[in-house]
């Protein structure tokens, strides 16, 4: 995850609390997609960012695991080509682990 | 008007393995952060030799030494796959880092590259015999000093070091001692930019046999920034390159858009040359230092070798059509939109599908699409995965979502209409851009019958915008090249006929336009002139002068096709090619030509009117037209500078006269019986043939067989319209219909300029006079000598009246604004041009 959005992160979490946020991951790739869940839950791995050593244990989903709860239309105008395109199940899986190893 | 053509691509590559250390924005941060990173000496330790440059792979594919889809055969890792390390490809060349350097200090034109003495030398001895160096270009290599002096300049930090194999060779001095813009790193990377694109440059002019000064504008389209304080983007890297090339008659500027820029700069280009404003457009760009090594901590981690250590440039010439070069599609431009989105089926839909609809095209009817052409060996091992590999899906997704695909047919997509990439990561080099020069070998060979060119830029790292952008183009054969083989089947042709004029009187022109619609199913004839004249669809016009602007605005507006008209005074260098029938055999002859003038010396026009009179014999179907010139004054010197041209590679078809001696040279008889299919001579004799022969059975007064002056024709002339005259019958006026549609049909004007471009036949002198701007001229000055009127015009010129010369049915004339006749005249008669 790059500097800036560490930074709009950390900021929003000081902003309105832990509670109070949730991060919804865009990525394309499942590698890069695990990385950013790492991030916001256990601290920046690569320990380049400003969320290197912080634990904000944040609820991670990547958009595909949030289907059922956006309106359809805007599912079939914004996400449902890139759905068949990615390798949606190996996305999903590498964000699950590190929000499962989160205990979220 | 024009379409423009992909006329001849250049793609070159430096390998700058020192710059990947000293400038690339990875390493110079990580320096910055801690000066003994273990990550510089990793690096510095996987960069790689030339020779390995040279044998990788996906480098041979960039200059053209294997193609795409030859690359996409060989087995990955490319890097442990060496093809044979050629330094030359039939599309580019690879430059090792010691001839760049010097390459650096030829294109500084302010002192701000040093050379050291010893390395000047040998580079500049090694440069000698290397055809892209001229001795000017060498003599700017003596210009060096001693290593002492280089030393005291870094010592002093005015100057950053130019490295080769770790020692120092030179160095690049700050240009101002406090201007942030003018610093040694910043005039470093922009000389990088300016000499890599000067380097493809050179090689497009020198690999294609090109004269530098055919160029008339440079777009250079790469993602550096050159200014000063004030003006940090200021410019002109364009004209700077053409400067180090040799391109005198160039002008240019700079197009940006991240890595989009060469696709917004081809389609600028193509604009500029199909709007007629510049024949010859180069689009170029050079590379960016601070990209190299720009993934190198993920290529360590993962033990691939520093692949990012070469600076990518290329350059395009985009030209006025030539009949042959695949042609850039205007009509059906992909485009990102302000209002567009940023969900990738929203950009996908904008740059793939839109376009593609416009042109009534589906995504199967593209044979290949270009995308950002990154190396995957590259990316992937950044975690950024294929990039041409998702985009081809996306378009192959966005295929099953419209329904022109199935689901099940998303793979076999892929793997027909994609690409391997091959590119080097820097930015504006793979987008789209690098396969141009393969699409276009692949179109003229006749295996690919579509490649679509989509460049995208990431507008918000800027921090301008969070826009993205996004811009598409589609490449397609030269249709004037099928034009001449084609079988087409011929569509309805829009003519239009102006009904004022004749001297038989209105009714007369009506018969003749009615009569061709009743003959012709597949002409649709239109009226121009005064309401309820004819039952045939009519344009109002109630005048001469009105129906000279309608057919024009309407011939403009592509509302007409073509068009049959008489008196219309055409440009100077447009002549008409008239179709007459010889009475003798009944055998169909072309007159070249019958009024205005091609040329204004006599044997320069006879020689024009030849290739004007084959391109509308061609235009008729006749594929190798028999070629007689009339024993006229200049008979003998046109037949032999035509002669001239049959001792290069073009072919003329010669008649032979009916008279015992068979010569080329016809006589009096051989108009009458026809012993030719392209009678040439000069415009005045040719208008007497046609009256004559139209005129021959009616006691003169009446043209009554033939097809009348036929349609004016000359380099970059775009309309086709046909001449009768005021006493043309109604057959021959219905005839003249039949022609000027049969023209509208093949393509007359693309057909031209294939046979003048054929014979290099392009205007060779420009007036020494400038001419005054440019404005509507209708008003007629008649009664100057053929002989002088371009003289005549020019004269009016260095009085700061903007004329034009032109030719009337009568004879020529100067056209002039009506407020300027008067003075306009008086200083015609003043200088002896009138009487």
């Amino acid at each position: 995850m790059d500097m800036e959005n560490q930074t709009r992160v950390l900021e929003l979490v000081e902003k309105y609390g832990k509670d109070s946020v949730v991060v919804v991951l865009g990525g394309a790739e499942a590698e890069a997609s695990g990385l950013a869940a790492e991030t916001v839950t256990t601290g920046d791995p690569t320990f380049a960012g400003p969320l290197t050593g912080v634990q904000l244990e944040l609820p991670v989903y990547h958009i595909f695991e949030l289907k059922e709860i956006i309106p359809e239309d805007v599912w079939e105008d914004q996400i449902s080509m890139m759905e068949m395109v990615l390798d949606v199940d190996e996305i999903v899986k590498e964000v699950t682990t590190y929000r499962e190893r989160n205990g979220g | 008007m024009t379409n423009p053509v992909v006329k001849a691509t250049s793609y070159c590559l430096v390998h700058a393995p020192d710059m990947v250390l000293s400038h690339g924005t990875t390493l110079t941060m990580e320096r910055a952060k801690d000066p003994n990173a273990p990550l510089l000496a990793q690096v510095k330790e996987g960069l790689r030799s030339f020779r390995e440059v040279l044998a990788y792979p996906p480098n041979q594919c960039y200059i053209g030494n294997i193609t795409p889809e030859e690359l996409s055969k060989i087995s990955q890792p490319w890097y442990e796959n060496a093809l044979e390390p050629k330094r030359q490809g039939h599309l580019g060349e690879i430059f090792p880092l010691d001839e760049f350097i010097a390459m650096m200090k030829i294109a500084d034109s302010f002192d701000l590259v040093v050379l050291e003495e010893n390395f000047a030398r040998e580079v500049s001895s090694k440069l000698s015999t290397h055809p892209l160096f001229s001795p000017a270009d060498l003599a700017i290599l003596e210009k060096y000093q001693s290593l002492e002096q280089i030393t005291t300049l870094l010592k002093n930090k005015t100057a950053i070091p130019l490295e080769l194999a770790g020692q120092v060779v030179g160095c690049v001095k700050q240009a101002h001692e406090h201007d942030a813009n003018l610093k040694a790193e910043i005039i470093f990377e922009n000389l990088a930019a300016k000499a890599s694109g000067a380097l493809a440059l050179k090689h497009l002019l020198w690999n294609n046999q090109l004269d530098p000064g055919i160029v008339d504008y440079i777009i250079e389209t790469s993602e550096e920034a050159c200014g000063d304080m004030n003006q940090r983007g200021g410019g002109n890297f364009a004209k700077a390159i053409g400067e180090v090339a040799g391109c005198i008659n160039a002008t240019g500027s700079d197009t940006r858009s991240f890595c989009a820029g060469p696709a917004h700069g081809i389609i600028n280009a193509s604009a500029l040359v199909k709007s007629g404003i510049y024949k010859n457009v180069v689009v170029l760009g050079g590379g960016a230092v601070s990209k190299l090594g720009m993934n190198s901590r993920d290529h360590v981690k993962k033990e691939v070798p520093i692949l990012e250590d070469l600076l990518g440039a290329f350059a395009l010439l985009i030209s006025a059509d030539d009949g042959e070069n695949p042609i850039i599609r205007t009509d059906a431009i992909g485009r990102h939109r302000i209002g567009t989105g940023s969900s990738p089926q929203a950009v996908t839909t904008a740059l793939v599908t839109d376009p593609l609809a416009v042109a009534g095209l589906s995504i199967t009817d593209v044979d290949k699409y270009s995308v950002e052409m990154q190396n995957p060996e590259i990316t992937v091992p950044a975690g950024a995965g294929d990039v041409p590999l998702a985009n081809y899906k996306m378009i192959a997704a966005l295929g099953v979502k419209q329904g022109a695909l199935e689901r099940t047919e998303l793979d076999g997509f892929v793997q027909k209409h994609g690409l391997k990439g091959w590119a080097p990561t820097q930015g504006h080099i793979p987008s789209g851009v690098p396969y141009v020069g393969f699409a276009r070998e692949g179109i003229l060979r006749g295996d690919l019958q579509r490649a679509m060119i989509i460049g995208k830029g990431s507008l918000f790292l800027a921090r301008m915008t969070n826009l993205f952008d996004g811009i598409s183009f589609i490449m397609e054969p030269n249709p004037g090249k099928q034009v001449s083989t084609a079988t087409a089947p011929e569509k309805v042709v829009t003519v239009g006929v102006t009904l004022l004029g004749s001297e038989h009187g209105l009714a007369e022109v009506v018969r003749g336009a009615e009569l061709a619609q009743r003959t012709h199913k597949n002409i649709r004839v239109v009226a121009i002139g005064p309401k309820e004249s004819t039952s045939l669809p009519t344009v109002e016009a109630n005048s001469e002068e009105d129906q000279r602007t309608t057919m024009e605005r309407l011939l403009k507006s592509g509302e007409i096709d073509a068009c049959v008209t008489m008196h219309y005074n055409f440009p100077l260098g447009v002549t008409t090619i008239g179709r007459v029938i010889a009475p003798a055999t009944g055998r169909e002859m072309l007159i070249a030509s019958t009024t205005g003038m091609s040329a204004g010396n006599r044997t320069e026009a006879m020689h024009t009117n030849a290739i004007l009179g084959i391109a509308v014999s061609k235009a008729l179907g006749l594929t190798e037209p028999s070629i007689g010139i009339l024993n006229v004054d200049g008979a003998l010197t046109t037949e032999r500078s035509l002669k001239e041209l049959v001792k290069g590679d073009y072919t003329i078809n010669w008649a032979s006269s009916g008279r015992s001696d068979g010569q080329v040279v016809m006589r009096g008889n051989d108009a009458l019986t026809g012993s030719c299919d392209v009678l040439v001579t000069d415009s005045l004799t040719g208008n007497i043939l046609v009256k004559m022969l139209s005129a021959l059975n009616t006691g003169g007064s009446y043209e009554s067989v033939g097809y009348g002056y036929g349609p004016g024709v000359g380099e970059n002339y775009q309309d086709i319209i046909c001449i009768v005259s005021r006493v043309s019958g109604a057959p021959v006026i219905a005839n003249a219909v039949q022609f000027a549609a049969e023209m509208a049909n093949a393509r007359l004007p693309e057909l031209v300029a294939a046979e003048l471009a054929k014979v290099g036949l392009t205007k060779s002198t420009t007036s020494q006079v400038e001419k005054p701007p440019a404005k509507p001229v209708d008003q007629e000055i008649s009664g100057v000598d053929v002989l002088e009127i371009e003289d005549a015009a020019e004269a009016l010129w260095k009085e700061q009246i903007y004329a034009e010369a032109g030719m009337g049915c009568t004879g020529p004339v100067i056209l002039v604004a009506l407020e300027d006749l008067e003075l306009a005249t008086n200083k015609l008669k003043d200088l002896g041009y009138i009487s």
